[in-house]
């Protein structure tokens, strides 16, 4: 009895959720969390059990769809030839990320209720939580482009909601508004993709596209240009280098808020486009060379910066651009597994990791790692799990990175980009150095706070560990047929097999990475950090991020700004000048004619004369006297 | 060149002279007398298109109670203070109506062909007037007779002085 | 033998000096003056059509003596409002007489 049916469920419980904490939230305080996770309780329970039944029946994918309103007929018809259709779908990709959303959301939600205790805002934040759930599920089984885009929208105007949530702190509205705004622009880009797809095929459910690219309907320049323009898109909310401004920046939300979207699942949504529409990549080289180049560029582009960063939530950060792009790199790379198993592996170690240093800012109070330290001993569990996801994501042998982060390397050796695997083996040596710079800094050496601190309550250990046990053991999921499981559907994928130097290579470059890590930071943190030289040139440029935020500032920010004074003087002077003009006109009439009735008799007489004489004169014109 | 001539020449700038010195003067009594000089001009005219007893009449209203009451008017209300207010744009329209009023009306007049049947008033003309007015015209005469006194105790009225019976 | 057009002449610059008066001069009692002086134009006017005219007819003289008679009549009202106006504000400029644009 299989429940593909009901799948339509699954975005409707947070949906409920949702409306329920708006209308009742501010009655029932601190039990608005148990609401939000009832729901998403409901939610993910039914999302493993599709997601199982779907692993153990593969190829058949279940479609529902029903027609929202028409306007215009196609001719492809799956509800009676019309355009704008509703529904629902459930493939393997599909079931696959219902289950990490409703898990990691389930682990979020739960987290919360011991990192946001005493917030008085709490319902509003499950509320958001739960419209967020809702819309990225709503993303995630969308059977064509436009239910996704209207969710993608969605879910980008929930994560405003969500990173603005401590909206009295200036640094937050910013960096929403950042946020927004560099997804914003670049869903320019997917947008007059899909518009220009929908041009030529007629169509926008996924079936049809895919049968269109098959067909050779499509030139093969069309495919290439709308590919790149919604991968543009797609880098836009996955952070790829040059929308990934806003990542770092986003970290001002509340630490499950980043776990929940920025590790897990809104940045994943760009990959997952990605993966959706693979087919449509696939068929143009040019399409999956760009996204290969700017996924590599951007993992060793975002793992140098990550080097130099005190600030705990930063440096995880860039750590999940610099891993999207590894996705984006494999996806390229035509490793449609390879990408699709490291989003999977990914949402865990990465989510884990960020809620082991909410944890740590919990208690601790900063989220500078200069000035932490030492509390490992007081934290052990926390410690110990942040050492799981940091191992994970290193691609230490046995954990799930590291079958992930082997099989992208394989995909990327395969395909033929040698320089983009060399760039992404190093990237995997900086990777494993500075997450191990942080571990280290965190947790070891002498205590440099002044805040003693304890371990988190029950409410947040628990999700963590449930966590770090799917980092440690999803990976072998590789084991039960992922592979085979997952292309199913018929997706074109590259074998993934290399040499085997391959997998010993990502091996020595994880352990290296963290022995220097161990060398320079492990042994005395603070001898390390009291000895730091002073900064030199790459030193600063890395710190800063190479200046992109602050070229982005001079090259398109004040000009824009520029622009909008201009117009805002312009409708100041010219439009309320033509509105003044014509106040000034009436009102000097209005005068003028005041000034007719000055009670001069002689002007009376005057005007009176004056027509007597015009008349006159128009009689002896007009020849009466004649 | 008759005696006709001549005289219409006198009487005529007469008047123009007169009217003109009104305009022109300074001081209001001698604006008032110009005025005198004007309405003689006009009898005498009135001489020469053969209306004696309008000529008279003329002389006897216009020249002797009306200038006389102009002059009573002007030395009961003196005033001292003159400004002079320079009012350039009146001036200038009033000059533009006036000469405009008297220039379509010259035209007017040098384009219309008159017809001059010269007629023969050498008959006792105030018989004529007489007995018109007291057939033809009796009812206006009434009514004028009326008008006079209206305006007699009107006049009167007005200008009384307040507390007085 | 003086054409009629002479006449008329007369009586059309009397009447525009007249009018000219009327307009500009800043006496009230001069305004009245004017007044009188543009109704000896029309006098003028009507006494010459009843001898020239096309039917010459005693009835243009008679016109004339109403009219002076109604001239004689204006002239004395219009002579007391000005003197009482004169006694309640103390100026007959008529400038000053502007009461009429309230």
């Amino acid at each position: 009895m299989y429940m593909y049916n009901l799948a339509w469920i699954v975005p409707l419980l947070p949906l409920i959720s949702f409306v329920l904490l708006v209308a009742f939230g501010n009655r029932l305080k601190e039990r608005a969390a148990y609401l939000g996770i009832f729901f998403i309780l409901g939610s993910f329970v039914l999302s493993t059990i599709i997601f199982t039944q779907k692993y153990l029946q593969k190829g058949e994918d279940y479609l529902f769809t029903f027609r929202w309103f028409r306007a215009g007929d196609s001719d492809y018809g799956i509800a009676g030839g019309s355009i704008f259709n509703l529904g629902f779908e459930v493939t393997e990709l599909n079931a696959l990320m219902l289950f990490v959303v409703t898990a990691i959301s389930l682990a979020v939600f739960v987290y919360s209720i011991g990192y946001m205790r005493g917030d008085e805002r709490l319902p509003v934040f499950y509320s958001y939580l739960s419209l967020f759930a809702f819309s990225m599920l709503g993303l995630v089984i969308s059977p064509n482009l436009f239910q996704a885009f209207i969710c993608w929208e969605l879910v980008g105007a929930t994560s405003f909601l969500l990173i603005g949530f401590y909206f009295y702190k200036e640094s937050a509205k910013v960096a929403a508004k950042k946020a927004f705004l560099v997804t914003r622009l670049a869903d320019l880009g997917i947008l007059i993709g899909i518009l220009l797809l929908f041009w030529q095929v007629g169509s926008f459910e996924y079936r049809d596209i895919f049968a269109a690219v098959e067909g050779g309907a499509l030139a093969p320049w069309f495919i290439t240009l709308t590919a790149i323009l919604i991968f543009i898109g797609a880098a836009g909310k996955s952070g790829q280098f040059p929308f990934h401004v806003w990542l770092p920046d986003a970290m001002e939300g509340p630490t499950p808020v980043s776990a929940l979207i920025h590790a897990a699942t809104m940045v994943a949504a760009g990959v997952y486009l990605v993966a959706r529409l693979f087919p449509l990549f696939a068929a143009s080289t040019v399409a999956l060379l760009v996204v290969a180049i700017v996924g590599a560029f951007t993992a060793i582009f975002a793992a140098t910066i990550a080097l130099t960063q005190n600030d705990i939530k930063r440096v995880l950060a860039y750590s999940t651009v610099s891993q999207l792009g590894y996705m984006m790199l494999a996806l390229g790379s035509l490793g449609y597994i390879a990408g699709v198993f490291h989003l999977f592996t990914h949402a865990f170690f990465k989510a884990l990791l960020f809620l082991a240093a909410g944890s740590v800012i919990h208690a601790v109070g900063t989220q500078n790692i200069k000035e932490m330290g030492g509390i490992g001993s007081q934290m052990k569990l926390t410690r110990a799990v942040f050492l799981i996801g940091a191992l994970a994501i290193s691609g230490f042998p046995l954990l799930s990175g590291f079958f992930s982060k082997d099989q992208i390397l394989m995909a990327a050796y395969g395909s033929g980009n040698t320089f983009l695997f060399w760039m992404s083996l190093l990237t995997a040596v900086l990777t494993a150095f500075y997450m191990f710079r942080l571990y280290f800094l965190t947790f070891g050496g002498k205590v440099r706070t002044a805040i003693s601190a304890h371990e988190s309550p029950r409410s947040m250990t628990i999700p963590m560990a449930v966590l770090a046990f799917f980092a440690v053991f999803a990976g072998y999921i590789e084991f039960f047929g992922f592979g085979e499981w997952i292309t199913a559907g018929g997706t074109i994928a590259q074998e993934i097999s290399g040499p085997v130097w391959i997998m010993i290579g990502s091996i020595a470059v994880a352990l290296l990475g963290i022995g220097l890590a161990w060398y320079v930071y492990g042994r005395d943190a603070d001898a390390t950090l009291a000895k730091a030289p002073k900064p030199a040139p790459l030193y600063k440029l890395l710190y800063n991020k190479y200046y992109v935020d602050e070229l982005y500032d001079t090259a398109i920010v004040k000009p824009y700004t520029l622009f909008g004074k201009f117009l805002i003087l312009f409708d100041k002077y010219v439009i309320e000048g033509m509105v003044q003009l014509a106040v000034h006109i009436s009102v000097g009439l209005g005068r003028f004619g005041a000034r007719l009735q000055s009670g001069q008799i002689q002007a009376y007489m005057l005007v009176t004369v004056l027509g007597i004489a015009t008349l006159l004169i128009s009689l002896a014109v007009r020849g009466l006297f004649n | 060149m008759t005696g006709e001539y001549i005289a219409f020449f006198i009487f005529a700038f007469m008047s123009i002279t007169g009217a003109v010195l009104v305009i022109n003067l300074t001081r209001v009594i001698h604006m008032v007398l110009a005025m005198g000089l004007t309405f003689l001009g006009v009898a005498g005219l009135f001489l020469i298109l053969n209306a004696e007893f309008l000529a008279f009449v003329q002389v006897l209203i216009y020249a002797g109670a009306i200038t006389i009451m102009m002059a009573l008017g002007v030395m009961m209300t003196n005033q001292h203070h003159e400004k002079q207010v320079r009012r350039r744009w009146h001036s200038f329209f009033a000059f533009v109506g006036a000469v405009t009023i008297g220039g379509t009306v010259f035209y007017g007049i040098y384009k219309t062909p008159w017809v001059c049947n010269p007629s023969g008033f050498d008959e006792n003309n105030i018989l004529t007037i007489g007995e018109r007015m007291f057939t033809e015209y009796v009812v206006p005469f009434e009514i004028a007779s009326v008008l006079l006194l209206v305006a007699l105790i009107g006049a009167v009225l007005i200008a009384k002085r307040e507390g007085d019976q | 033998m003086v054409p009629l057009s002479a006449y008329l002449a007369v009586a059309a610059i009397l009447f525009t000096i007249g009018v000219f008066g009327v307009l500009f001069k800043r006496n009230s009692i001069i305004v009245l003056l004017s007044i009188e002086l543009m109704l000896n134009a029309a006098n003028i006017n009507l006494v010459a059509f009843s001898k020239f005219g096309i039917y010459p007819d005693t009835a243009g003289q008679i016109f004339s003596l109403f009219v002076i008679a109604v001239a004689a009549v204006e002239a004395a009202v219009g002579l007391a409002i000005l003197i009482l106006y004169f006694r309640n504000r103390g100026t007959i400029n008529i400038n000053e007489m502007d009461i009429m644009k309230r």
